[in-house]
């Protein structure tokens, strides 16, 4: 299943001009990878606040640009009455970044 | 409403990017920082209406950027829409909360509607502080009878008329001299004060009107007064009840005919000079004793402003308080940013002797002796706990201090009963600053008692 609303985007193309929603999406691009990076740092060293952290930036981020999977996950990931611990949301959340930036990229070029 | 000065608070590159972008293509000025530190450093100098908040900053809890924010509309932003979340944002001042993503629509609507309620609370502050300023000049205070005192100063602050300032020791008698100043068309033109007690008596005309070259003994060259010096501007002679009968005669000739002789003759010189005088002395009745000219004192009152002790003035002690604290921990580089309730209600509920002088010791006493964020009750002087302070020591005008001698006195001679009550209420209404309350205390009588002495002392000086 793609993870991905097209609506968010129609909407930014309405407010944006291209070059700069482009630009905004290759600023996504470098943010997931920092963020993805810094989440299973913070799992695996056991950093609970930063594990948070990382996850409220990536729901946010991914929200603002339609990754609608992505952020439902990292929702999981911040609340802390989560069932599923990050040896089991992280590996999704990963699977799930790859392919809705795959998706954007698809999407806007 | 657009253009407005908004601080984006966003430490997520794309995040920051997609705002920056919509907030500028809804016409505003948008400055972006990354970090709670950077947040401030950007409020602090360019003052912004909106900030956007984002709650997860890597430095410091947005909520703390919050509660150091001073001046513009919060608006919370952030991808953890909980209840207890925004509940907590307005605790904190927040004005609206959005949670992540926004649309454009929503973010353009809230920020429209914060930028709106903030206009309405700059124009309620500033019709309020319109209607009852809390600052007048170098004043501050927002009682019933300071803003008396500011109608009055202001009223009268473009003629020319003499102003005779009166109230107890501490007052303020000398700031209002110089808010009359500021208020005037004179302010640019010199503000001289001259405390007319301070000086010796025989050296007070020199003072005030200039001498010339080899008047007396001592005066190797000619030299200017404060008269002269006055020149354009606003004359300021404190304790004027102190000076010597000489003086006040050269006094009522420099206002009668504007020409100010200095000591030692010479050619007299036309000088533009607006007159305050002040006192903490009954100056009516010093006149009604014969100590101060009654024609000088008609020329000095025309205005008189009562400046009122600080007991009477309401909130205003935890208003100055709260400036006097501001002013000493900068000055002494310490961190008290507040005073705690308790604090303000030791402050609130002494009656202040010495008044606003007094206080202003009590809080720098605090600051030096004390550290922290919070200036505590504990941290002011136990005697202020109690509610008994005495008043700072006041120096005496020389005129009152009995001579220090070595040789044992003489007895005073006898000298009819109603004269030496009449000595010792005025010596008790003096040494309190001419409180009936406190004089009648002390001399332990009803005030009434004073009050009915004042009244037949002044019939029989008409």
């Amino acid at each position: 299943m793609e993870s991905f609303d097209p609506g968010v985007i129609a909407a930014l193309r309405e407010d944006l001009l291209a070059d700069a929603l482009r630009g905004i999406l290759r600023t996504f691009e470098a943010d997931l990878a920092r963020l993805l990076g810094e989440l299973v740092a913070a799992a695996q060293a056991g950093r609970r606040d930063a594990y948070l952290h990382a996850a409220h930036a990536i729901a946010g981020a991914a929200g603002a640009v339609g990754l609608t999977g992505l952020e439902g996950l990292a929702r999981i990931a911040m609340d802390p009455d989560q069932p599923e611990g990050p040896a089991a949301i992280v590996p999704r959340i990963l699977a799930e970044g790859r392919a809705g930036l795959a998706a954007l990229v698809r999407e806007i070029g | 409403m657009s253009g407005a000065r908004i601080l984006l608070i966003e430490d997520t590159p794309s995040q920051a990017e997609l705002a920056l972008a919509q907030l500028r293509a809804l016409g505003h000025e948008v400055r972006h920082a990354a970090t709670g530190r950077e947040a401030l450093a950007i409020a602090e100098s360019w003052r912004p209406e909106v900030a956007l908040v984002d709650l997860g900053l890597p430095d410091m809890k947005g909520f703390e950027v919050m509660e150091r924010l001073d001046g513009p509309a919060m608006v919370v932003v952030t991808a953890q829409g909980s209840v207890a979340t925004a509940v907590e944002a307005m605790k904190r001042g927040a004005g609206d909360f959005i949670v992540k993503p926004w649309k454009r629509e929503r973010l353009h609507a809230t920020i429209e509607s914060e930028l709106e309620k903030r206009r309405l609370r700059v124009e309620l502050r500033a019709a309020k502080e319109a209607l009852n300023p809390s600052r007048f000049g170098p004043f501050i205070g927002a009682s019933a009878a300071m803003q008396a005192v500011y109608r009055t100063i202001q009223a009268v602050a473009a003629s020319k008329a003499s102003v005779f300032v009166t109230g107890e020791s501490g007052t303020g008698k000398e700031l209002a001299a110089e808010a009359l100043h500021g208020a005037s068309p004179r302010a640019k033109g010199p503000f001289v004060a001259l405390n007319c007690g301070a000086i010796p008596k025989d050296l007070l005309e020199a003072e005030i009107f200039g001498v010339v070259k080899g008047a007396f003994t001592g005066a190797g060259e000619s030299r200017d007064g404060a008269a002269q010096r006055a020149d354009g501007g606003t004359l300021f002679l404190d304790e004027i009840g102190e000076m010597p009968a000489e003086a006040q005669v050269k006094l009522l000739r420099f206002i009668q005919t504007g020409v100010a002789q200095p000591v030692g003759g010479g050619e007299g010189r036309r000088l533009d000079v607006r007159f305050v005088a002040a006192t903490n002395r009954d100056i009516q009745a010093e006149v009604a004793e014969g100590r101060f000219r009654e024609d000088l004192f008609w020329r000095l009152y025309v205005v008189p402003v009562e400046l009122p002790p600080l007991r009477e003035r309401g909130a205003d002690a935890v208003l100055l308080a709260r400036h006097f604290l501001a002013v000493f921990a900068k000055e002494e580089g310490k961190g008290f940013r507040r005073l705690a309730p308790e604090a303000e209600a030791v402050i609130q509920a002494n009656p202040w002797p010495g008044n606003v002088r007094q206080l202003q010791n009590v809080i720098r006493n605090a600051v030096v002796l004390h550290e922290g964020e919070t200036l505590e009750a504990a941290m002011l002087p136990a005697a202020l706990l109690r509610g008994a302070v005495p008043a700072p020591a006041e120096p005496r005008p020389a005129a009152t201090v009995p001579p220090v001698t070595m040789i044992e006195a003489a007895p005073p001679p006898i000298e009819p009963l109603a004269a030496m009550e009449k000595r010792a209420i005025l010596r008790a209404l003096e040494e309190t600053g001419q409180d009936v309350a406190a004089a009648a205390r002390l001399l332990e009588v009803n005030p009434s008692t004073i009050y009915r002495k004042l009244q037949a002392w002044k019939g029989q000086a008409t």
